[in-house]
């Protein structure tokens, strides 16, 4: 269930618009925020609020890449595997994050901690090899860089 | 017209032709997979590549997404398109399994077509076949992703034509997966149409899978004959048996498909429970033998009490032919009826939506897509006449406003403007709206017509609801084409004529108004022109209880129809009940002499529609048990005679001859030919000749305005899975029906403390309806929905609209004490 | 130093602000043109500029603003394609960092040529400290009366909004992008009609991209004159943001003049090739352009030159490969990227893209067969018949590798493994 006071704010918004669809990855998002991930009952609830069919707003929240449809870790980790990362080492990078946190490519840390996902070039190329994590950037990457940054992240946690 | 050339080959054709059709129409088909003429080009599949030589777009062009040119040179044989089609084979094939034997698509297949004629039958690529996961979509259709061409027919079926929400498309490039977003029953109850638009395997027909492949099959043209619309179909038999019914392509009907009802609705006709031979006073006999001793015992009660001791019952779904033999030998005989339909009110809805179908406003289907303003009065498309929704739709796609005036709560797969009315407050209505919907003073109209269009400005319903109807009459003001669609079951008895009078009003105007009757029945169009009004079940129950009435001959007729329980004492009055039915029914068991008849698959016969066109099926097989029932299902079979077994039933008008002493080799053509004017003249495929006008045209209903106050009005629903005497027997059908409830609007609910989930019992006069109570929010007040599903006794309000005091519902405990 | 434009506010650490903006001539354009220009004058300079898209379509801007009718409905739209994703670019990102006002008048500028209303930022996830810079400055703006309700007092109504990506690859399309922002699926669809004329909700709708925008306040401002005097050849105009990556010293962002040789590009900005590095290949804009081999190091890097070599300047984004790169690995790896991102409409990207990648890999790992160099180059023809221009992008670098660098796929097939280990 969607608490109140975000229900109202998603609500304010939609109202706000003059076409409450074109709102449908923010709310997506918001709700994402919310649950950890998009459940099939925040699709239902996305649909609610924008007045389209669940069906209609899984058909876009299937499509992209930053919503996700499955559970995943606190921390998503994007790792660039585009043309450029993958020149400067990008793939011994993932397979160095696979190996250090003992999953493979798309999956979650048993702590729940970390999901694991390559992307496609994120616009970073000047600062190649290089990820995200929850939309943050990081790069130059090395293997000491990623180690330190686990760490701080595993500690704030 | 456009003129250009196609492989070397003049084509002319009108402006606005796409390519593909253009070469269609010179037979040159190319091949397509997304393209389809009902949902359009969407330019996804790529397959129809041809070579554009001359033209304002030259090169590798789809010939879907481009229109024909003057001057234009088209080449499909050209080396570098075929070559491209070739690619876009192999391509769909790096992930399509490679079983076609054990798909039941194999055979009926697009991509298996278009795979062999393009020559593509090596694999030269190294790559791994995706896999998906399938999903059960309910009791009619097979899902199979991994036979996926990604051509996007399902979704742009389902969604764009037909309106419904829960089939999608998911996920992106190679993962796009077209489902539900989870396991579940289809919502559409067009859904079989998915198996029909589908080029490969993923969406095959459950019931029939396995059953055989297409080259198997005998295949026949017919016509379907459960609702009035006569959409036309394609019957698939083998082995003395239909499995499969496909939509056949009608551009004035049915366009390219069919409900679910129409395809799934045939297995009572191979029904283990069928009976298939004829007996006397309960014992089994020879066809001829009980042919002899029925025609005895009816000859023996018209000597004893006159001939007009003798009725005949009928119903909408008897064909031409049967129709024709009742006529003839009913008025040779001096036999009464037939009877048709459950009494007064009913049988008067019937006549005049009959009689006041003529020529100038009479329209198809395809017309109704055309029009611009549709109001819908007491009928409910989706469960009435289901493809008459799909038509509705496509006019609303393209900008049509949609109206509902209904008692009930009528869900369609579009938006409309709803207008909740009592049935007896629809004429009323009707009329007001017509009175809005006409801008002038009618100076242009004739007088009667004048005088017609004054009675309307003089008609008041109610204060509550009267400006909602004067802004539906401003809306159709500026309509080009507005149709009114007039139902004849949740209607007043003059509601049609007044629904027909409307249309010739703003026919008169000078535009091009239509009036289209739903009718109950596949052949009610052809009883009601032919039938009298006054010969109703009532009248036949007032017979019988007089003693006027002691023979009655039941040709194919669910007696329920004619408002008999199963059980009704009157029957066991007669002296002699004839029943001919290809059904198992009550009443064919508690026959004296019963007679098996043919269905339609096996005899054929003529049918028309509620729009007047004639349509004929023609007999798909000879008839005889299926062979799966004789042997025991095993292949082939084993058991051997020199006969057909189970193959004595006979056309129910050879059945009629006899029971007359006519012999049964009478012609169906001299049959139809006894009918009166215009049926006499039916011709298929043609439409009736419908009269220049009615002769009771502009004819205002004598007192449009009749409140029921302090009562509720009971109106019957059909639902368009469990209500249709045919259909309701098919197992697959059966897991859809829905709950069986006696619908309240929520304010008489509350009025009577009733509340959902309640047992009530409603005594109507004749009967006693009992059942639970649900809720229903965008109905009538005022209002009684009886739903005519198993599970409810809705026989007793069968002539409804009928009336019943508050007083007459109270409250019951499950097991029916108060 | 060349002359900079576009990064005259360019900052290492830090956006440039308001007042910077204003100080360095923002906004004068707007307050000119609100106060006695025509939309008619405004698309005319930008069309005599001869500014061409530069998002990867080079399609003239003007023109483009000039094709909605003065008759047309109302409301209209500016998008602002900051959908970046084609891989190798970034020049977006840098701008709207470096600074964000120049593209809001920019949008504001094409918002008035068209009479439109409302501008939106269409603009990718990974971009989400770009976006809420925008938001920031969008309502620094509005404050200052240079956006929203009567603009400078003018009278003219003006409204930015960001609309924020799901992510993928084929919103950066038009179509696809204006199917994205109205919550649909964001296939691409063919015109007719142009997005011009029924574009977002049927409503005329003009799209550009950043630079592109960023580009009209400075011609409004200077003149087309001034802007095609700008450019380095006498066929291109303006200057040029250049993101430079892959086997170079310094791999960034460059605003230069239209023209400039790539050559210089790499050794005077750049830094050079990287250390031990010989220039063998670049692809010279983004993905979807083909190899450019050694022979035309020297080339001038402006739309036309790029056709005449017969390939294309696409985002001015210029990946460098050196002479230990293995060009069928980066090959497949752009085919993964393309095989990826297709929205999965039409046959040839969905289905071709992923075979014509598995063929690659084979070849890449020692497995491939002499026929495969014959299959590809047949898919890669065919693939130009796609629906939109997603999957001729992807054939670009696929039919170039082909034919420049034939000898190095066969050398991988003959010795049954990659050659560069």
């Amino acid at each position: 269930m969607l608490p109140e006071n975000l229900k109202k704010e998603l609500q304010d918004r939609i109202a706000a618009v003059d076409h409450p669809r074109e709102l449908v990855v923010d709310v997506l998002f918001a709700l994402q925020a919310h649950y950890g991930f998009v459940t099939d009952e925040a699709v239902e609830e996305a649909a609610g609020l924008l007045g389209m069919t669940p069906m209609e707003v899984d058909e876009v929240a299937t499509f992209y890449t930053f919503v996700y449809r499955r559970p995943v870790g606190k921390y998503v980790i994007h790792v660039c595997d585009s043309v450029i990362c993958w020149l400067e080492g990008g793939r011994s990078l993932q397979e160095y994050l696979s190996q250090k946190l003992s999953i493979a490519p798309g999956e979650t840390t048993a702590d729940g901690l970390f999901t694991l996902l390559p992307v496609c070039c994120i616009g970073y190329c000047d600062r190649a090899p290089a990820m995200l994590i929850n939309k943050k950037v990081y790069g130059p990457l090395t293997p000491e860089t990623i180690d330190q940054l686990l760490d701080e992240l595993r500690e704030a946690h | 017209m456009i003129k250009l050339i196609i492989d070397n080959l003049r084509v002319e054709v009108p402006p606005g032709t796409r390519v593909i059709d253009a070469a269609e129409q010179a037979g040159i088909m190319i091949p397509r997979f997304c393209y389809h003429p009902a949902l359009g080009a969407v330019g996804a599949c790529r397959v129809c590549a041809v070579q554009v030589l001359e033209g304002s777009c030259r090169g590798i062009r789809m010939s879907c997404m481009i229109e024909a040119e003057e001057g234009m040179v088209i080449s499909t044989t050209d080396e570098e398109a075929v070559a491209f089609r070739r690619q876009v084979i192999e391509w769909l094939m790096a992930n399509h399994p490679h079983d076609c034997p054990v798909c039941d698509e194999g055979g009926q297949c697009l991509l298996q077509d278009m795979t062999v004629s393009g020559g593509h039958g090596r694999r030269r690529l190294p790559v791994k076949k995706r896999t998906h996961i399938d999903q059960h979509l309910g009791p009619l259709v097979v899902h199979e992703m991994n036979r996926c061409i990604q051509c996007y027919r399902c979704v742009r079926f389902y969604r764009e034509y037909a309106g419904y929400t829960d089939l999608g498309v998911m996920g992106s490039a190679g993962r796009v997966y077209f489902g539900r977003r989870s396991d579940g029953v289809l919502e559409s109850p067009f859904a079989g149409n998915l198996i029909d638009v589908c080029p490969t395997g993923v969406f095959t027909d459950r019931p029939s899978r396995f059953k055989g492949r297409y080259w198997d099959f005998e295949r026949t043209p017919s016509v379907c004959i459960h609702c009035s619309l006569g959409c036309r179909v394609t019957v698939n038999t083998r082995y003395r048996e239909v499995v499969r019914v496909e939509a056949a392509h009608d551009p004035q009907v049915n366009g390219w498909f069919i409900c679910d009802r129409g395809r799934y609705g045939f297995p009572y006709a191979s029904s283990p429970q069928r009976p298939r031979s004829a007996r006397i006073d309960g014992r089994k006999s020879g066809v001829d033998e009980a042919l002899d001793e029925a025609a005895r015992r009816l000859s023996g009660i018209a000597q004893r009490h006159g001939s007009g001791s003798v009725a005949l019952a009928a119903s909408g779904r008897v064909c031409l032919e049967t129709l024709g033999a009742l006529t003839r030998f009913g008025s040779e005989k001096g036999w009464r009826g037939p009877f048709f339909r459950a009494g007064p009110r009913t049988a008067e809805a019937l006549q005049s939506a009959s009689k006041n179908l003529e020529e100038k406003i009479s329209i198809s289907l395809k017309d109704i897509e055309k029009s611009d303003f549709i109001l819908l009065v007491g009928c409910d498309p989706v469960n009435e006449a289901p493809m008459l929704a799909l038509s509705v739709r496509q006019a609303r796609r393209r900008g049509a406003v949609v109206a509902l005036a209904d008692a009930r709560s009528v869900q369609l797969p579009l938006d409309a403007r709803r207008l909740a009315l009592r049935p007896s407050q629809l004429t009323a209505a009707l009329m007001r709206f017509a009175g809005k919907a006409v801008a002038d003073g009618g100076a242009a109209l004739s007088d009667r017509a004048r005088g017609f269009l004054q009675a309307c400005r003089d008609s008041r319903v109610d204060p509550a609801v009267d400006e909602q109807i004067d802004h539906l009459g401003l809306a159709a003001r500026e309509s080009r084409r507005p149709v009114v669609v007039c139902g004849t079951s949740a209607v007043a008895p003059d509601t049609p004529a007044a629904a027909a009078n409307v249309a010739r009003l703003l026919a008169a105007e000078g535009r091009k108004a239509g009036f289209f009757p739903v009718l109950p029945g596949a052949n009610a169009l052809a009883l009601g022109l032919a039938g009298r009004t006054a010969d109703h079940g009532a009248a036949l129950r007032e017979a019988l209880e007089k003693g006027d009435v002691r023979a009655l001959v039941v040709v194919e007729t669910n007696l329920s129809e004619l408002g008999f329980s199963a059980d009704d004492p009157l029957l066991e009055n007669l002296e002699a009940l004839v029943v001919c039915d290809c059904l198992d029914s009550a009443a064919g068991r508690a026959a004296r002499v019963f007679i098996p008849t043919q269905t339609v698959f096996e005899a054929g016969g003529t049918f028309v529609s509620a729009e007047a066109r004639v349509r004929e099926a023609r007999p798909a097989f000879r008839g005889g048990t299926p062979v799966a029932q004789v042997s025991g299902g095993g292949h082939p079979p084993r058991t051997f005679s020199p006969d057909i077994p189970g193959a004595d039933p006979l056309p129910a008008w050879q059945v009629l001859a006899a029971l007359a002493r006519e012999g049964t080799r009478v012609s169906a053509d001299t049959l139809r030919k006894a009918l009166p004017a215009p049926l006499c003249g039916a011709a298929p495929g043609k439409r009736l000749a419908l009269p220049a006008s009615a002769p009771d045209a502009f004819q205002p209903p004598e007192d449009p305005a009749t409140a029921a106050d302090g009562g509720l009005e009971v109106v019957v629903c059909e639902h368009i899975f469990g209500s249709e005497p045919l259909s309701r027997r098919a197992a697959c059908l059966q897991e859809l029906e829905s709950a069986p409830r006696l619908g309240l609007h929520p304010g008489d609910a509350a009025a009577l403390q009733l509340s959902a989930g309640q047992r009530v019992a409603v005594d109507c006069g004749r009967g006693v309806i009992e059942g639970e109570i649900e809720i229903v929010n965008e109905m009538a007040r005022g209002v009684l929905l009886v739903p005519r599903l198993r599970g409810i006794d809705w026989h007793a309000a069968a002539d409804g609209p009928l009336v019943v005091a508050v007083a007459d519902i109270r409250s019951v405990k499950p097991n029916g004490e108060s | 130093m060349t002359a900079q434009v576009l990064f005259k506010n360019r900052h290492p650490d830090r956006i440039a602000t308001l007042a910077e903006y204003r100080h360095s001539g923002g906004y004068e354009a707007l307050a000119k043109v609100l106060a006695d220009s025509s939309r008619q004058q405004v698309q005319q300079v930008l069309t005599d500029a001869v500014l061409l898209g530069r998002g990867g379509a080079a399609f003239p801007a003007g023109v483009k603003l000039s094709t909605v009718a003065a008759d047309a409905p109302y409301p209209r739209y500016v998008v602002c394609n900051a959908d970046e994703m084609e891989p190798g670019t970034f020049k977006d990102r840098v701008l709207i960092h470096a600074d964000p006002h120049q593209l809001l008048e920019g949008i504001c500028l094409a918002g008035f040529a068209v009479d439109a209303h409302e501008g939106i930022i269409f603009i990718r996830p990974e971009y989400e400290g770009a976006a809420r810079i925008l938001e920031r400055e969008i309502a620094l703006a509005e404050k200052e009366g240079l956006l929203g309700q009567n603009i400078l007092g003018s009278g003219f109504d003006f409204d930015i909004i960001v609309h924020r990506s799901g992510g993928r690859y084929i919103c950066g399309e038009v179509t696809a992008q204006l199917n994205a922002i109205m919550g649909r699926r964001p296939n691409p669809q063919q015109p007719p009609p142009y997005p011009t004329e029924k574009g977002l909700w049927d409503r005329p709708t003009v799209l550009q991209n950043v630079e592109t925008l960023c580009c009209m306040p400075h011609i409004v401002r200077n003149g087309a004159d001034w802007f095609k005097g700008l450019a380095r050849t006498e066929s291109g105009a303006g200057t040029k943001i250049f993101g430079i990556s892959g086997r170079v010293r310094r791999p960034g962002c460059f605003e230069l003049p239209m023209g400039v040789r790539l050559s210089e590009i790499i050794e005077n900005h750049a830094g050079g090739m990287a250390e031990g590095s010989r220039f063998k290949a670049c692809l010279p804009g983004g993905a979807s352009t083909g190899f450019l081999p050694a022979e035309h190091y020297d080339i001038p890097m402006d739309f036309e030159s790029l056709k005449q070599a017969g390939n294309r300047l696409g985002t001015g984004a210029i990946m460098v490969f050196d002479h230990r790169t293995c060009l069928v690995g980066v090959t497949l790896n752009l085919m993964e990227f393309f095989a990826r991102e297709s929205c999965g409409w039409c046959t040839p990207c969905r289905e071709g893209l992923p075979v014509i990648r598995e063929l690659l890999r084979e070849i890449e790992e020692g497995r491939g067969k002499p026929e495969y160099v014959g299959v590809l180059k047949e898919m890669g023809r065919h693939l130009w018949n796609a629906y939109c221009a997603f999957a001729p992008g992807a054939a670009a670098p696929l039919e170039s590798l082909l034919a420049h660098f034939a000898d190095e796929v066969q050398e991988h097939i003959e010795r049954k493994a990659c050659p560069f280990g």
